[in-house]
């Protein structure tokens, strides 16, 4: 059969459309013409815990099976995979930690793709009642502010930090102890040409630029400048941190080593007791295709320099990518939690006929 | 205070399917037990009607009519106090034997012994139309608002003064509304008709050839229903989209296939009616289509629960989990090839004896060859005794056999009426 709202081949036994997900089973209105509905399609870790991976039900029995399908609901928190095809994402546990305090969200809109990351502070109370908090309000913050300006990434990023920081803060309570519930920030928006990134702690934005095809004429076809990047890899943030801060007022770029020492400690979060929580923000215009790859220090702690994360990150689909780097800090020892999405540049444009 | 009935429910099952692999067996043992099953303070209340034959036949031997007055009177003094009862003398039409109104009356002293006075003055006279009885049970029943309804039916003969059409349709009229084990006493009763009424009314059938066995089996079955703690129980079946329920039986202590009576609650839940519950033990093998999941992926392929009164009362999971371990999607769990074969020793023996009547010698002497093997197999000595009547096995474990040339008519009845009746696996046979 059809979906009967965007004419995409589904299977009868679908829930939902995975194009343009129309409600199959209830049908009714278009998406888009729901008063509530949001516009593009996101997915969350946050929310995976409460959404069946086999149908998309809420309900479940006290044993763990949903009530319509009868899969076992997802281990959500603990690891989880986020699936929009064209981009992806991944969180996990970890090996050391009892909880994941990391949450990850990505987000689609016509030739438009966002990825939020967010690491709730170890040091703060129910971290990832932040981390979480501040991925759910942030995506869908990023999709209304593209939809309604989305060639001003910049301000959408700005709109998307402010609504984090204010689900960040409110998951503090009303009586917020000495350390209140903390997260970083950090999201990508991917479009044609550009790519932006908003952030607030220490979580990073990589920029991995695909290895040119063999018979490209020359290196130099694709020169970068001013607002740019080009053929190497590239950390396009700088850690919210007291060594970041030093690299920063240096002029140096990179800092690749992540410090677990006092450099380390973070100068900015999001949360009830965070003072300046605007977002940093940077636009790169890359010159060729590439990937970017939003994450939470739980990866980049094993490949900290942009070019070994580059060199250890495989080809695939974005959701075989995600699931990798997550498998390769893993196997380095799974100290913290580890979460990345997955961001192919340019956004590929699902409006176009030969995508 | 005393202590509410309690139910447990147990699945038996190997849940490990192979990639691809769709279908899901179970059997769930449902277990009523507890203090408060037997308080009679806490033991719902009950309506009991027997219904005896008195047909001109129960004469031939006069033992049939005596020892079957002696059978409801032992009946009638196990009723407890309080509980609504009525006799009922059946023929080509059904009489009142009492209370002498169409009606129930309050056991109490002065109503067993004018109960039992009545009794002792039925004769043997006129047909058998079973029908007739059972409506009159229902019209009765429908005057009680107790929660137990349970009725005894005996007859010595067929029922042969009303069409089979009849039978089926004062059944279907009965259905749900009580519940009825019907006994055949002597040598004449029809087998197929014994199951037929226990099995729509969720009673026990059987056959006593020797009627001095009467009292004591009516004995039985009156204390086994005042032993009714739960009224009115339905095994709630969940299962999940995309899923096909194959077949619900209970399978011990007999076989009763339960499928076509599935009463929809939603359209992932559908319930199957059990009948009252005493302090007892019993199987269901539930078997379950699934849509196909990936290696590694864990379905719930159905949620078993016994339901009285709108409440779970015990709850048990069925699961299904894809593999490519061959050791593990290829184990057979032991309770469930057990059952199968039960149930298939079942329509064996039915199958081959309704060849036999027919003169299908092949075909009988097949099936009943095959029921000769299956009952060997799995230890079920009492079937085997039946059969042995009704073929010579030259070779049980391969089912050899051959059709005796000369059986008795109850013989093969007997076969028939028990031929639904199971075994358990012994606990000391069964792996872990």
């Amino acid at each position: 059969m059809r979906c009967p709202h965007c004419d995409t081949q589904v299977q009868d036994t679908d829930r939902y459309c995975e194009a343009c997900g129309y409600d199959l089973v209830a049908g009714g209105e278009p998406v888009e013409a729901a008063p509530d509905e949001r516009p593009g399609r996101w997915l969350s870790s946050a929310r995976a815990a409460q959404a069946c991976e086999g149908c998309g039900g809420t309900e479940f029995g006290e044993e763990g099976y949903c009530d319509g399908c009868g899969r076992r609901r997802g281990t959500g928190r603990e690891h989880s995979e986020l699936d929009l095809e064209v981009i992806a994402a991944a969180s996990d546990i970890g090996h050391r930690h009892r909880h994941n305090e990391d949450a990850v969200g990505i987000g689609l809109l016509p030739g438009i793709a966002v990825g939020v990351v967010c690491d709730g502070v170890s040091s703060s109370d129910r971290p990832d009642t932040a981390s979480y908090a501040a991925v759910d309000a942030a995506v869908p913050a990023l999709l209304d502010a593209l939809t309604d300006e989305p060639s001003d990434a910049q301000r959408a990023l700005g709109l998307a930090a402010g609504a984090a920081q204010a689900a960040a803060a409110l998951a503090a309570g009303t009586a917020p102890g000495p350390n209140p519930p903390s997260s970083t920030f950090v999201a990508a928006v991917v479009t044609l040409d550009s790519v932006t990134v908003g952030w607030v702690g220490d979580s990073r934005a990589y920029w991995l630029p695909d290895p040119l095809p063999p018979d490209a004429p020359t290196a130099a076809a694709r020169k970068p400048g001013a607002g740019t990047v080009g053929l190497a890899p590239e950390c396009l943030t700088t850690d919210d941190n007291v060594a970041g801060r030093l690299a920063a007022a240096a002029g140096t770029k990179a800092t690749a080593e992540h410090p677990d020492g006092p450099s380390g400690a973070l100068v900015r979060w999001l949360g009830a007791d965070a003072g300046d929580t605007a977002p940093h923000l940077l636009t790169v215009r890359p010159t060729g295709p590439g990937r970017v790859l939003v994450c939470s220090d739980g990866l980049f702690r094993y490949r900290p320099d942009p070019a070994d994360l580059a060199a250890a990150t495989p080809a695939g689909t974005p959701l075989e990518v995600a699931r990798a780097l997550v498998e390769l800090a893993l196997a380095a020892g799974g100290e913290d939690n580890i979460s990345v999405a997955v961001l192919p540049f340019p956004c590929p444009d699902l409006r176009s006929p030969q995508s | 205070m005393t202590q509410p009935a309690a139910f447990t429910a147990e699945v038996f099952q190997n849940q490990y399917l192979p990639a691809g692999g769709q279908i899901v067996d179970a059997v769930v043992t449902v277990t009523a037990s507890g203090s408060g099953l037997r308080a009679s303070g806490d033991a719902p209340s009950a309506a009991e009607v027997i219904m005896v034959d008195c047909s001109g036949s129960m004469a031939d031997p006069s033992t049939k009519m005596s020892e079957a007055k002696k059978a409801c009177a032992v009946a009638i003094d196990t009723l407890r106090d309080g509980v609504a009862f009525a006799v009922i003398a059946g023929r080509h039409d059904a009489r009142m034997v009492y209370p002498p109104a169409i009606d129930l009356a309050a056991a109490n002293p002065l109503t067993r012994q004018a109960a039992k006075d009545a009794v002792t003055r039925l004769t043997a006279s006129g047909g058998t139309a079973i029908g007739t009885w059972l409506s009159m049970a229902n019209e009765l029943f429908g005057r009680s608002p107790a929660e137990v309804k349970h009725a005894i039916m005996l007859t010595d003969g067929r029922n042969q003064h009303e069409t089979a059409e009849q039978l089926a349709a004062t059944l279907a009229a009965c259905e749900g509304r009580f519940i009825c084990d019907s006994r055949g006493v002597g040598a004449d009763w029809v087998a197929n008709e014994l199951r037929q009424v226990a099995s729509t009314l969720l009673g026990s059938a059987d056959g006593l050839p020797d009627p001095a066995a009467l009292p004591e089996e009516f004995q039985s079955m009156t204390r086994n229903a005042m032993g009714k703690a739960v009224a009115d129980a339905a095994l709630r079946v969940w299962t999940p989209a995309g899923s096909v329920v194959r077949f619900v039986k209970q399978v011990f202590p007999q076989v009763e296939d339960l499928t076509g009576r599935r009463v929809e609650v939603s359209a992932r839940i559908g319930e199957y009616p059990t009948g009252a519950w005493g302090a007892e033990s019993r199987d269901y093998h539930l078997s379950v289509q699934v849509p196909a999941g990936g290696v590694g992926e864990e379905l719930l392929a159905a949620r078993v629960s016994l339901v009285a009164g709108g409440a779970p009362m015990a709850q048990s999971l069925v699961l299904a989990t894809w593999t490519d371990d061959t050791a593990l999607s290829t184990k057979i769990n032991q309770r469930v090839a057990h059952y199968t074969g039960q149930a298939e020793l079942a329509s064996v023996i039915q199958e081959g004896l309704a060849a036999r009547d027919a003169g299908d010698v092949p075909t009988a002497t097949a099936k009943l060859g095959r029921a000769v093997q299956l009952a060997e197999e799995s230890g079920h000595s009492d079937t085997a005794k039946l059969l042995g009547k009704v073929v010579d096995v030259i070779d049980a474990p391969t089912g050899t056999v051959r059709l005796k040339p000369k059986v008795a008519g109850v013989d093969a009845e007997l076969a028939n009426v028990r031929s639904v009746k199971t075994i358990r696996v012994k606990k000391s046979e069964e792996a872990s």
